[in-house]
């Protein structure tokens, strides 16, 4: 069953296109990396869905509910939620307040205070500190409550942007493997932005390539990845970052 | 000693009344990025509605006739309910507009409610006497003080206090605090823009109802300039305090109104007239030294 379908969209800013007839579908469960160089406009594509940018065309449907022209609140409440890219926490809230932002649309305190000790099991550090202000945390850290924040609004499709960015490669292990269980357990379907093909191949999952505001092509990030190396091999460029560059 | 004390009281009264306004301007800041010119004619527009619409040189006692238990609940509603109103007839088809826009649009809407009044009550002061018993002196610590100005200590001390509260334990205002460091990522966590929006313009409104309580009963006047003055004050507050900070606020608001009193009482009797001028050197100086505001929230970013 879909869950995401992203039909012949456009984004624009002014006349800059960043965006330009993209069409995606995301099966219920599934796990898909989206790849490509800066400007390949994989931000803005995930911008467009959450409703924090306009469209310009296209349309966007989640669950067969069209969200295009919808506003970002009502597409969270509709079961979409986002880990922007840089995380965005709030910086002068405390820990279990940036938990607490995303309680507005649930009526079910119990339920609310059980998924946050289910964030702190997951994330047992964020229990530690859970009355520090964020502002304090390192960017691991952060990158953790950021996703735990994104899971209290009880959503059933889970956007990423960039959640290895600035963190050191032991700590971007420990990310994947919070949110693979969690996707595991929870039944969620994620879209995540990762610029290294390698790492997406290792965490494994579907993988689409953009540039220039369009899919260049999509597979198993596995076989892609082997793809780009026998690419290197051969022509010694290759399209697509590897892993360390940004 | 009694100067002293004298000198305290003054101070605390006045700074209090900047502060509150002050506060006004700071939480429509912090959720939108706006500077709300027209919070002076949210004050203004209170205040007359004290009395009844007419261009006389005496005023008619309007919903100045009603007890304090129902005139205090009723002038906070009517200035949460302009400054609502005027976000829904303004502000909110401007959201996405730039913070410059939205200031001028607040200048624009200031003048409207301006010229509104000056149509409907004449431009000339008119005396009012609200609560005229608060302004008789008691003594306090051998200082003889008017029992308004204690009530003015105790009020913004009840409403700071009161507004830190809601801040800091309710859901709106978790909402707004989180609204008010980064709106985009708020909403994107389901937290309705409109709501926060709202409530922040309700409580800057029912603050510039308070503040236009106290100074008709201080002033014992109406007049349809008397907001542009203390929003100028209070605007200077707020910057000193570091824009979108509401602790900064109150505290600069305090800050402004001791130094101004001081000044009145310290200067030498012939510079006395020029006190302003001394006064806004200090802002200018502090502001020279810290751009960012005397006390920046931890979280604050560069956005105006």
């Amino acid at each position: 069953m879909t869950k995401l379908g992203v039909f012949d969209l456009a984004v624009r800013y002014g006349k800059v296109p960043a965006v330009n007839t993209l069409t995606l579908h995301i099966a219920e469960g599934e796990r898909v990396f989206v790849s490509g160089p800066n400007g390949a406009g994989k931000s803005s594509l995930l911008k467009a869905i959450s409703g924090v940018v306009a469209t310009s065309h296209g349309r966007i449907e989640m669950d067969g509910d069209l969200l295009t022209g919808l506003a970002p609140e009502t597409i969270a409440r509709l079961g979409l939620s986002m880990v922007p890219e840089g995380r965005d926490i709030f910086g002068s809230l405390t820990v279990e307040e940036n938990l607490r932002v995303g309680t507005g649309l649930r009526r079910d305190a119990e339920a609310v205070n059980a998924d946050i000790d289910d964030i702190y099991n997951s994330f047992p550090i964020l229990r530690d500190r859970r009355t520090a202000t964020a502002g304090a945390l390192s960017g691991g850290q952060q990158q953790m409550l950021a996703i735990g924040r994104a899971l209290m609004t009880n959503p059933k499709l889970i956007l990423v942007d960039e959640p290895s960015l600035g963190l050191a490669p032991k700590i971007v292990d420990q990310v994947y493997d919070t949110l693979c269980a969690l996707q595991e357990d929870r039944g969620l379907t994620l879209l995540i932005v990762e610029q290294s093909s390698l790492r997406a191949a290792r965490v494994g999952g579907r993988m689409v390539l953009m540039r220039g505001g369009r899919i260049t092509s999509e597979g198993n990030a596995a076989d892609m990845v082997d793809r780009e190396a026998l690419t290197e091999a051969y022509f010694g460029t290759s399209n697509t970052h590897m892993e360390g560059t940004t | 000693m009694t100067n002293l004390a004298q000198l305290f009281f003054d101070a605390a009264s006045l700074g209090g009344l900047y502060a509150m306004a002050a506060l006004g301007i700071a939480l429509i800041f912090g959720v939108m990025k706006l500077v709300n010119f027209a919070h002076g004619e949210y004050i203004a527009f209170c205040v007359f509605a004290l009395i009844v619409p007419s261009t006389d040189a005496v005023a008619v006692m309007f919903l100045g006739h009603a007890p304090a238990l129902i005139l205090i609940p009723l002038m906070l509603t009517i200035g949460g309910t302009i400054a609502v109103a005027s976000e829904y007839a303004v502000f909110r088809h401007l959201r996405r507009a730039d913070p410059v826009a939205m200031m001028i649009a607040s200048f624009a809407l200031g003048f409207v409610i301006r010229n509104a009044l000056l149509a409907a009550y004449g431009g000339r002061p008119k005396a009012i006497s609200l609560w005229p018993g608060l302004t008789t002196p008691i003594d306090v610590a051998g200082a003889s003080v008017p029992l308004l100005q204690l009530i003015v200590i105790v009020t913004t001390l009840f409403v700071v206090t009161g507004l830190a509260l809601l801040l800091k334990k309710t859901r709106i205002g978790l909402e707004m605090r989180a609204a008010a460091e980064n709106f985009t990522m708020a909403r994107l966590l389901g937290v309705r823009a409109n709501r926060v929006i709202t409530g922040a313009f309700a409580l800057s409104g029912a603050l510039a109802a308070a503040v236009a309580l106290i100074m008709v009963t201080q002033t014992g006047v109406a007049d349809v300039r008397m907001g542009g003055q203390i929003m100028l004050v209070a605007f200077i507050a707020t910057v000193l305090g570091g824009l979108g900070s509401l602790p900064g606020a109150v505290a600069a608001g305090f800050l402004v109104g001791i130094v101004s009193v001081v000044l009145q009482a310290w200067l030498p009797l012939e510079t006395r007239p020029f006190r302003d001028a001394f006064l806004y050197t200090l802002v200018i100086v502090c502001l020279l030294v810290r751009p960012q505001g005397l006390f920046v929230p931890t979280s604050a970013k560069p956005r105006v």
